[in-house]
């Protein structure tokens, strides 16, 4: 099979698994116990005028079927609806905005600290396997794994931000304080940062670790691995360049399982930090009924992540020939 | 042969059991050679035994009001009360039963449903394997925490239905596994003999790819329970649990209205957290020492 036939049959699946999200994301939110048309326009948060527009936008007063393509068809061209707790501002402005940016900043120096950091942990224990490191190291993953992330989150807060005063206690930026410049409040966001940014880390960090570590195991055993050895090759250049090279290739699917919690965050860890974005966002949209908000939530989700899925197959496939037979 | 003959070649019931007794046997001399094992067996089990015991340990009802809100720790509360002066450690103590019971309980529910939806897709392939798969694609693409808390919401507060809402999220890895599993099995020797002679489907899923497929469901139970636990804590902990029950994400729940965190309230928070951490770091071990046992390619090493 060649590249060009591997990659439409991937692009197949996927869209099959987009149209299959798309449907559970449409009918998920009529299955709301009481009138299904109510979690859509019926909310007394709205005014009435945009009530009607929705109703005649949505089709609310036709049968499901009808409803369903009309949702279709209004997903074509961006219209997510409108939020109910910010009183009728488009879902895509709720969505789309300051609280992605900041879910985008945290997630994305959260993951990318993890990912360094439990990549080289992971070559180094493998390679001194059962040494103090490794040893060590293992009891901080299960340690770290056991852990629930909001605890942690709250332990944090409780010595670097009650105790030691450290850290500001919550929030994204202090507020009510003016800036005279760019610099003092980029100064203020990244102090505001640390704290969810080392929480995350911290759990994620023992993630890619054990990953890395057990696939570093098994490549030990490969018979290249013996002849970079027999070559006379120095120990670093055989591990970074031999082993953690060939470790590469699970970790590419790893990485696109990752996509899904760049966009939407990570609800608990921004609920504790009270951090702006979009993980508390669906938070606050199950508490608050907002039903639109979330819709658009799990579809930007969705898609990114049989995006991210799609790339890493085709990257997969790239690297490993093999895969494509 | 007639049909006496055979039977007396069979193990008897009293045979069978012996042989049972010998593995397990076997089984405990390699399990207890692990530190790490037994670190875990050990907690697992002393926190069966506070769930059992908890009436007689805890020294107030956890359900009811029984001092001044928002005590500091004292003699007669060890960890405080809460912000309607509940005695905060005899919910610790109760916590535990709602962590094991929905734990172990979502933990088979959804091991169940995994089991069934991956022998079913390994062994009959073809639309039915497709089907199924795709439906298991779609569970794992979409976010868990998000969907278990609209779940959680349309279901409305209760201890089932937290149990509920986990069971649904979390088959996906088993079903997977033994997917895998059954169709790696269903090529062999064995099954293509029970074939020839005429058994059933049914028969073959039940006799002789189930008990193959057992040791990989069982780790896996394990590991779910570890999901089941933490689920439930992070949900109640953003207030969708069961407000009637004092579960330890519960406890924290209301630590953190009551402003635990930023008041310094640290017999609030540190005691709950911890249970949970002990006991998932408990069924961690147990998992990661089985795998040790069970997975020959890590044995070897």
């Amino acid at each position: 099979m060649g590249m060009r036939e591997y990659i439409l049959r991937r692009a197949i699946s996927s869209i099959i698994t987009l149209a299959l999200i798309i449907a559970l994301n449409f009918f998920i939110f009529r299955i709301m116990p009481g009138d299904p048309t109510r979690t859509i326009v019926g909310d007394v948060r709205l005014r009435p005028e945009t009530r009607e527009l929705l109703r005649q936008q949505f089709g609310l007063d036709k049968p499901i079927w009808v409803q369903f393509i009309l949702y279709i068809q209004n997903l074509a061209v961006g219209n997510l609806g409108v939020s109910f707790q910010y009183k009728g501002t488009p879902v895509t402005e709720v969505i789309f905005g300051r609280r992605l940016t900041n879910t985008l900043i945290l997630m994305g120096s959260s993951i990318a600290l993890a990912l360094i950091m439990g990549m080289i942990l992971g070559v180094i224990a493998a390679w001194k396997r059962g040494s103090k490191l490794d040893v060590s190291m293992l009891t901080f993953t299960l340690v770290a794994y056991s852990m629930p992330v909001f605890w942690l989150g709250m332990l944090i807060i409780l010595f670097f931000g009650f105790y030691l005063k450290l850290i500001p206690l919550a929030g994204t930026v202090t507020p009510g304080v003016e800036y005279s410049n760019f610099f003092d409040y980029a100064l203020d966001y990244l102090h505001h940062l640390i704290g969810p940014m080392v929480t995350l880390t911290i759990i994620d960090i023992a993630y890619y670790f054990l990953i890395m570590r057990n696939t570093m195991l098994d490549i030990f055993t490969e018979d290249y691995m013996l002849t970079a050895k027999a070559k006379g090759l120095r120990d670093r250049i055989i591990l970074f360049r031999h082993g953690m090279k060939n470790a590469m290739l699970p970790m590419v699917s790893v990485i696109a399982l990752t996509v899904i919690y760049l966009f939407g965050g990570a609800t608990l860890t921004e609920t504790v930090f009270s951090w702006y974005g979009i993980g508390r966002l669906t938070y606050e949209s199950v508490m608050m009924a907002d039903y639109p908000v979330l819709q658009g939530i799990f579809l930007v989700m969705a898609i990114a992540v049989i995006l991210a899925n799609f790339i890493a197959d085709i990257v997969y496939a790239y690297l490993d020939p093999r895969i494509r037979y | 042969m007639t049909k006496l003959e055979i039977e007396y070649l069979l193990p008897t019931w009293s045979e069978k059991l012996g042989i049972y007794r010998e593995r397990v046997r076997n089984f405990w001399k390699i399990y207890s050679t692990s530190k790490m094992g037994i670190v875990g067996l050990g907690l697992v089990l002393s926190f069966f035994i506070i769930a059992v015991f908890a009436s007689l340990i805890a020294p107030y009802d956890p359900y009811k009001f029984v001092g001044p809100p928002l005590l500091k720790p004292t003699e007669s509360y060890i960890l405080g009360t809460d912000h309607l002066g509940r005695d905060i450690f005899s919910r610790i103590i109760y916590g535990a039963r709602i962590s094991l019971l929905i734990g172990l309980v979502a933990a088979a529910i959804s091991v169940g449903i995994g089991t069934i939806i991956g022998l079913t897709s390994g062994y009959f392939g073809g639309f039915l394997d497709a089907v199924l798969m795709r439906i298991t694609d779609m569970f794992i693409t979409m976010p868990t925490l998000p969907l278990m808390l609209i779940l959680a919401s349309i279901l409305g507060k209760g201890l089932i239905n937290i149990i509920i809402v986990i069971s649904i999220l979390y088959w996906t890895p088993t079903a997977r596994m033994v997917r895998s599993q059954t169709i790696s099995l269903k090529e062999r020797p064995f099954v293509e003999a029970s074939k020839a002679v005429g058994c059933s489907d049914l028969r073959i899923i039940g006799r002789h790819i189930a008990p193959n497929v057992f040791p990989l469901v069982f780790a896996n139970a394990i590991i779910t329970i570890v999901d089941a636990i933490l689920a439930e804590a992070g949900l109640s902990f953003l207030g969708l649990g069961d407000p009637f029950q004092p579960s330890w994400g519960m406890v924290l729940h209301y630590a953190n209205l009551a402003g635990a965190v930023v008041h310094g309230l640290w017999w609030q928070i540190i005691p709950p957290g911890a249970c949970i951490m002990l006991l998932v770091l408990g069924f961690a071990l147990v998992s990661y020492s089985l795998d040790q046992i069970l997975n020959p390619r890590l044995r070897k090493r």
